[in-house]
């Protein structure tokens, strides 16, 4: 199996269905809401030299 | 309904602390054999593979290669091809392989858009997760970026491809496909920093052609590419292999380049395509990508201009005037008429669907917010990020969570992907071969499997234009295996 963990994003477990339930949501909500300083964060985190760093080989 | 089938392929870029360019070709070979599920299947058949026939009728000699990766290789112990690409095919019929040092994946074939994008973005799982297994096994981080261009100018691919009838020919297939190729930036680019000169730009790719047509796809390429390497019956069909992609990471984003691409397919088997005659092709394309602020005006032959709407809104008025278009095809024309009219009123809007503008208005929020210059370094690090394939650290992630994506799929139904094909094209039967007998699959390809059988080897061809059978998934047996795939055919 494949490892994909990192980049499947993160999911609340399914909550188990009760009998009764059936009127409720029919799949859990799965995109937490997050702030926009997420993304900043994430973007403050990242290295400015990585660009510089970041060299490839052609490909097709 | 007219079935295309249709398949990407994705060059993704590999980053690994301590390592470098020179090193690359050694590490994703020793990245794709690591490759963590061991129910694939180690023996891809190159019989139908010629990368150096012209759709125009023509073999070329050999293959233009690039001066500065030529540097990297000297002196070095030159691999077998077979040992450098070190293929697998996976339980999906999807193949997994080194394609000079990029590890590249290769979707099963679909009919569907919406099923190309979900097997695109299982490729984007199935990748990372063998980076993973790499870096566990290395101990160096292993990043994953789908992109297509570094820093210093190198250019990697994304390969869009469709199955055309034979008859169509080269030259329909050129005049129809070229100006959508040069202006489809607008709204399938993902947009890069230029190496040159750090101006934005709407592609990856568009700077990296300088040839109209050609056969070549390492070294001046050309925009139109005219590899003939049908991987079915050669006298019946014709592989359209287009290069001219940026990778995209918004899913709709995909659905809208290839179903551009098919609707101007169908448009050049009807003989309706638009007719524009560009003056130089390349150069409309650049010309458009670094028009990110407004609707340029490309030259065309006689001393007239079009602009880039104009060329694109064509396309979609005449799919609507002269196909029968499916569900799909209507939600492309849609869409894709919905982001022009939007482009500059509501560019948020705008932004939600195509990349370029996605990454375009971070990289705008970051500059403010920090009160830095465009130049920079942070800007083209930035510009990277948004196509780190991480979901911890990767800037669409990100985005994604802060629903300013629009329709992204469900993560479930990406996962389902790297389990199975989503439709019954042969990649199903492909497919079932690797999970059902794979102790008797001698070689497989696009085309055909050859599987061990009692009276000896057994050569099975895949038709590429016919459904398959679910029974395949339960096969006990080669002859068993090649009685549905008999059936299937008549």
């Amino acid at each position: 199996m494949i490892q994909a963990d990192r980049t499947v994003r993160r999911q609340d477990p399914q909550p188990a269905r009760k009998s009764g339930d059936e009127d409720g949501p029919q799949k859990p909500d799965i995109t937490k809401p997050k702030s926009s300083n997420e993304l900043m964060r994430r973007m403050k985190n990242v290295d400015p030299d990585q660009a510089k760093k970041y060299r490839q080989r052609s490909g097709q | 309904m007219i079935r295309m089938l249709s398949g990407i392929e994705t060059e993704y870029g590999l980053a690994i602390d301590g390592r470098g360019a020179e090193d690359q070709i050694e590490d994703a070979a020793a990245l794709v054999r690591g490759f963590p599920d061991k129910r694939c299947f180690v023996g891809w058949d190159y019989f139908q593979e010629s990368p150096r026939t012209d759709l125009r009728g023509f073999k070329k000699k050999k293959l233009s290669i690039d001066p500065v990766d030529a540097k990297f290789d000297s002196g070095r112990r030159p691999l077998a091809s077979e040992e450098v690409r070190s293929d697998r095919i996976l339980v999906n019929g999807a193949r997994f392989y080194n394609d000079h040092g990029h590890p590249e994946y290769a979707t099963p074939e679909c009919w569907s858009l919406h099923e190309l994008m979900l097997a695109d973005k299982a490729g984007e799982l199935v990748t990372v997760g063998v980076a993973s297994a790499y870096e566990a096994q290395s101990g160096r981080r292993t990043r994953i970026y789908k992109n297509n261009l570094d820093g210093a100018g190198s250019s990697y691919g994304t390969h869009d491809s469709c199955l055309v009838p034979r008859e169509v020919g080269f030259e329909r297939l050129y005049q129809a496909l070229t100006p959508l190729l040069a202006t489809r930036w607008v709204l399938c680019g993902s947009g890069s920093v230029s190496p040159e000169d750090g101006r934005f730009l709407m592609s990856q790719r568009a700077g990296v052609f300088e040839d109209k047509a050609s056969v070549d796809t390492l070294y001046r390429r050309p925009l139109f590419n005219t590899r003939d390497e049908p991987h079915a019956d050669r006298s019946r069909w014709a592989r359209l292999h287009v290069i001219a992609v940026d990778a995209n990471l918004i899913g709709e984003a995909t659905m809208r380049r290839v179903g551009l691409m098919r609707l101007a397919v169908r448009l050049a088997m009807a003989d309706e395509a638009p007719e524009w005659e560009l003056k130089d092709p390349c150069r409309a394309g650049q010309m458009v990508s670094s028009s990110v602020d407004q609707d340029i005006n490309v030259d065309l032959k006689g001393r007239k201009t079009a602009s880039a709407h104009q060329i694109l809104e064509s396309y979609l008025a005449r799919a609507e005037e002269h196909l029968e278009l499916s569900e799909e095809e209507r939600w492309v024309i849609d869409s894709c008429r919905h982001l022009l009219e939007i482009r500059f009123s509501e560019f948020s809007e705008f932004a939600r669907g195509v990349d370029w503008a996605a990454k375009l208005q971070i990289l705008r929020e970051f500059q403010e917010e920090e009160g830095i210059e465009w130049t920079h370094p942070m800007i083209a690090s930035l510009n990277l990020a948004y196509h780190l394939i991480d979901d911890e650290e990767g800037l669409f992630p990100a985005l994604v969570s802060l629903g300013r994506i629009e329709g992204e799929p469900d993560p479930s139904d990406v996962l389902s992907r790297i389990e199975r094909p989503g439709e019954l094209t042969r990649a199903s039967a492909r497919a079932a071969a690797v999970q059902r007998l794979s102790s008797d699959l001698l070689s497989a390809s696009w085309g055909r499997v050859v599987l061990r059988s009692p009276s000896g080897p057994l050569s099975i061809e895949l038709p590429p234009d016919i459904a398959y059978d679910e029974r395949l998934f339960s096969v006990e047996s080669t002859e068993e295996f090649a009685d549905i795939v008999q059936e299937c055919t008549r």
